[in-house]
């Protein structure tokens, strides 16, 4: 049986193919249409879905939606009334996309595809739940959801057990700590749905100064219920998500690409600190109405790696397992999940272990390209690249890497990777300067060989996916500074041998010429543009950057 | 077909670094780094990501589900036996599940190998089937060999072919034509308006001025051919008065490459690669030949050429793979039995003469 999920209309527009349970394709549409973000309808990453399954158009069985769209338009409906008339730039700017595209789903699908089947539209943050707990290698566990908003709700508390999900409890629209943290984002001169990762780094060079700001203005309760004072916000009143009262509270808002001033670093950590102190005390009175030792998350507040190091660490779960694609784009596997397992009762079958669910070039499809290019490059077999391609990295090198099936989600995981030295402490400047022209604060991402992650962070188990956060031993800090953030911590990628062979021998390779099991690795692409998709990409990448290599499968091109 | 083996040469001698295209004075010429101009306007018109010039699948579905109507064949499939135009017959009836009518062509000068691969593909399939044989364009062809015009053989061929095709989509009252056209035979346009090979294109535009020229001067002393449209033009003219059918490939909108399909249609339909015929891996006509070697001579490349080098462009296709496949294969034997069909011989010295 085969079912296509799908999110689009808002971010992060995405695909995936579910075959008899099994995850086979998932993928983001922004990869093929080089839109970050795109929220276009994804029709090039069903057509890849569709091809890359070995299926046909007419041969999908269901199709699931990521939310449920008329439930959600009631919300927007009231919001604008409620906001009326300062919600009307935004009335008249949204009204067409819901009457075109949001509210005709079904129609857009037989249009686009010829699809004339059931389809499934599971609400927002069922579908995040789903794209947690029904992939995760958990028979039983608790759940929580949190993002800016789906139809009404903005986070939930559940319980999975089986292939069945229950919510007890969800927090509405406007209470969510998602827009407050989009908000002051935005407020902090970056862009929404885009640079709260900005802003969690930012987070460690500031102070909480302002974290009793933040504990006023949301409100929680000991069971992690809280209540916004809307008077601070303005979700839906006109081009800006703050209100005159939250810049007389931290004063005036920073522009984008102006200075950032120690206030600027203060507020952010006081979001961030305020942000941690409520998920932990949600996650504890979860445990208490659940007892369970497990939890699964979902939403596009579990991106924030830092929060989640602080759920495992300090609250009472045993183990966690977080969406790799925890936001909008993981809705599309969650509702195909849901659609087979709940829905359909189809025993719990996928346990997602990697990520590695989007597209891939053969040696042929890479060599051609490389050929028609005129692009002098080395083929080397897998042992010899593994040695080269390290020994430059030791050399502090730059690296673009290329290999195998593309990951699904935000985070590039070592096959749409670019590599560096973590040894050199001034590597961080050399990337900046070279590829990412990133903020200076923000920090680079280790990957480390799975069994020796203890050696050098505190970590409990595995991280495969990037998303938490933990400290870095302090013996260790001066071997790898290159990945340590100003607050001691790394956002930790555990590579396993079984779920990515190439990478893990890479690191390896690099152990045995450095004695350090660490590579840093950050996503392969240029600021503002997607992480690269194709061969095509990567070289246009490579060429619009200073990288000193790139590796497309195990072949290596040299910057000239 | 027993054939003498006794070696041509016609390659060209300075082609393009990027694509296979010779210099060809005044449509094709190379610069300084020894790149074509058409390469050159590919580069310079779109950014390396926004080269790729093929469609998706859904749109092809789209098309489909738009136009396919209600008749009894939803489309008519042009199948002449080679690979591409198999494929498009199996993908029509297998992977879009729609009835189609395959349609094959003989002008006298079909290779058994290929005639056979539509037998069995149409017998497996289970699809209708029309054969359609004539020596009607003999006397045509003859002209142009014996009279060393360098107008290409394949072109009047073409014209015949399509308003065929069209007469019959008419007759059948069937609203999707169907052919074999790869990415390297089309340009960019969302519903195909023209024939494969787009005359329009530089690379065309001598080769097509000297068809068009014999065309002219032939058909007012021949009453025989009064009524031959002079270009595909003109097919499409008389076609879209009778009946709107429109032409597309299924291979402009699927990624699959060549490979992949004749693995495919070996396996299941028993489809097998001529013993002699060129480009290498192709399956086309014994007329193919003598046109081939009458572009190389007169052109110094042929429509295959053309095709493979967008092909390149589009990292569809190696530099190397093509000129591997563009290699002449065949030889002065094959040429002279062909010539012999049209009256003439070809001599030891590499002309065409009337017998």
């Amino acid at each position: 049986m085969n079912i296509l999920g799908i999110s689009c209309h808002y971010h992060d527009a995405a695909a995936c193919l579910i075959k008899d349970g099994q995850v086979v394709v998932a993928v983001q549409e922004e990869r093929f249409n080089r839109i970050k973000n795109s929220a276009d309808f994804p029709i090039n990453a069903i057509n890849y879905c569709i091809q890359a399954g070995g299926i046909t158009f007419d041969e999908i069985d269901h199709v699931g939606f990521y939310e449920k769209p008329f439930l959600k338009f009631s919300r927007v409906i009231i919001d604008h009334l409620q906001a009326w008339p300062y919600s009307l730039k935004n009335f008249m700017d949204t009204m067409p996309y819901w009457l075109q595209d949001r509210l005709v789903l079904p129609l857009t699908l037989e249009k686009e595809i010829g699809f004339k089947g059931k389809v499934f539209f599971i609400k927002h943050h069922l579908s995040h739940a789903a794209s947690s707990f029904l992939v995760s290698p958990f028979e039983e566990a608790a759940i929580l959801t949190s993002d800016a908003v789906g139809e009404w709700a903005t986070m939930t508390c559940g319980r999975g057990r089986g292939n069945d999900i229950q919510i007890f409890k969800e927090i509405q629209y406007p209470h969510s700590l998602g827009l407050v943290y989009t908000a002051v984002t935005t407020y902090l001169g970056f862009a929404a749905h885009e640079g709260e990762g900005t802003v969690m780094a930012l987070a460690s060079v500031g102070k909480p100064k302002y974290l009793d700001q933040f504990r006023k203005i949301v409100r929680v309760k000991d069971d992690g219920s809280f209540f916004i004072d809307e008077s601070f916000f303005g979700f839906n009143k006109g081009t800006r998500m703050y209100s005159g009262k939250f810049i007389k509270t931290f004063g005036t808002a920073r522009l984008p690409g102006s200075a950032l001033e120690e206030r600027h670093c203060d507020v952010a950590a006081s979001l961030q600190k305020f942000t941690e102190e409520t998920l932990v005390t949600i996650a504890r009175d979860l445990y208490k109405e659940t007892k369970l030792d497990r939890l699964c998350l979902a939403g596009g507040l579990f991106l924030n790696c830092v929060a989640n190091s602080k759920i495992l660490e300090q609250g009472p779960f045993k183990e966690i397992f977080i969406q790799p694609a925890a936001g909008d784009s993981g809705g599309a596997l969650g509702v195909a999940s849901y659609v087979y397992h709940s829905i359909l009762k189809n025993p719990r079958n996928c346990v997602m272990t990697h990520a590695y669910l989007g597209t891939e070039y053969s040696a042929d499809q890479i060599k051609r390209i490389l050929l028609n290019r005129n692009i002098t490059f080395k083929e080397f077999d897998d042992v010899e690249l593994l040695r080269y391609v390290a020994g430059e990295i030791a050399k502090d090198k730059i690296v673009g890497w290329f290999q195998g099936r593309m990951e699904f989600g935000p985070r590039a995981l070592g096959n749409r990777s670019i590599l560096a030295n973590p040894c050199n402490p001034h590597i961080k400047e050399i990337l900046n300067a070279k590829v990412k022209k990133r903020e200076p604060f923000r920090p680079y991402a280790p990957l480390v060989l799975e069994e020796k992650a203890g050696e050098f962070f505190e970590l409990k188990g595995a991280s495969p996916f990037m998303l938490l956060a933990p400290m870095v031993k302090k013996e260790k800090r001066e071997v790898v500074p290159g990945i340590v953030h100003v607050d001691g911590t790394a956002r930790v990628q555990t590579v396993n041998i079984n779920t990515n062979q190439k990478l893990y021998q890479l690191i390896k390779e690099f152990e045995n010429l450095t004695g350090v099991p660490i590579i840093i690795n950050t996503s392969f692409n240029l600021r503002g543009e997607p992480v690269v998709c194709s061969p095509e990409d990567a070289i246009n990448c490579f060429r619009k950057s200073e990288m000193d290599y790139l590796v497309l499968g195990n072949f290596l091109v040299e910057k000239s | 077909m027993e054939v003498a083996n006794s070696k041509i040469s016609l390659e060209p001698k300075t082609i393009c670094k990027r694509c296979v295209l010779p210099e060809s004075r005044s449509d094709i010429w190379l610069d300084d780094e020894g790149v074509c101009n058409i390469c050159r306007e590919f580069e310079k018109n779109k950014e390396p990501e926004q080269q790729k010039t093929t469609f998706l699948e859904s749109d092809f579905v789209k098309i489909l589900n738009q136009n396919k109507g209600n008749g009894k064949y939803h489309c008519l499939v042009m199948c002449s036996g080679g690979k591409d135009s198999t494929a498009s017959l199996y993908y029509m009836k297998k992977r879009y599940k729609v009835n189609p009518l395959a349609f094959t062509f003989d002008h006298g000068f079909e290779t058994e190998d290929a005639l056979e691969n539509v037998r069995n593909a149409v017998e497996i399939l289970g699809v209708d089937y029309l054969f359609f044989k004539s020596d009607f364009m003999k006397e045509m062809f003859a002209e142009i060999v014996k009279t060393g015009s360098k107008a290409i053989l394949c072109h009047p061929c073409s014209i015949w072919y399509m308003g065929l095709t069209y007469e019959i989509a008419a007759r059948f009252d069937i609203p999707i034509i169907i052919a074999g056209w790869t990415k390297g035979q089309t340009t960019q346009q969302p519903v195909m308006s023209r024939c494969g090979c787009n005359i329009h294109q530089t690379e065309f535009a001598s080769m097509s001025k000297e068809t068009r020229a014999f065309l002219d001067g032939y058909m007012k002393k021949n009453l025989k051919y009064h009524d031959f449209p002079r270009s595909m033009e003109e097919v499409l003219s008389r076609a879209k008065k009778r009946h709107k059918a429109m032409v597309l490939s299924p291979h402009w909108f699927l990624p699959t490459d060549a490979h992949a399909y004749v693995e495919i249609l070996k396996k299941e339909l028993n489809w097998k690669f001529p013993r002699l015929s060129y480009p290498a891996l192709s399956t086309n006509c014994y007329l193919n030949f003598l046109s081939v070697y009458n572009s190389m001579k007169n052109f110094g490349y042929t429509h295959y050429h053309v095709e493979m080098s967008k092909m390149i462009r589009e990292s569809l296709l190696s530099r190397e793979e093509a000129l591997e496949l563009l290699a002449i294969n065949f030889d002065r034997g094959v040429l002279d039995l062909v010539a012999q069909k049209l009256g003439c011989t070809f001599s030891a010295s590499g002309t065409l003469e009337p017998k």
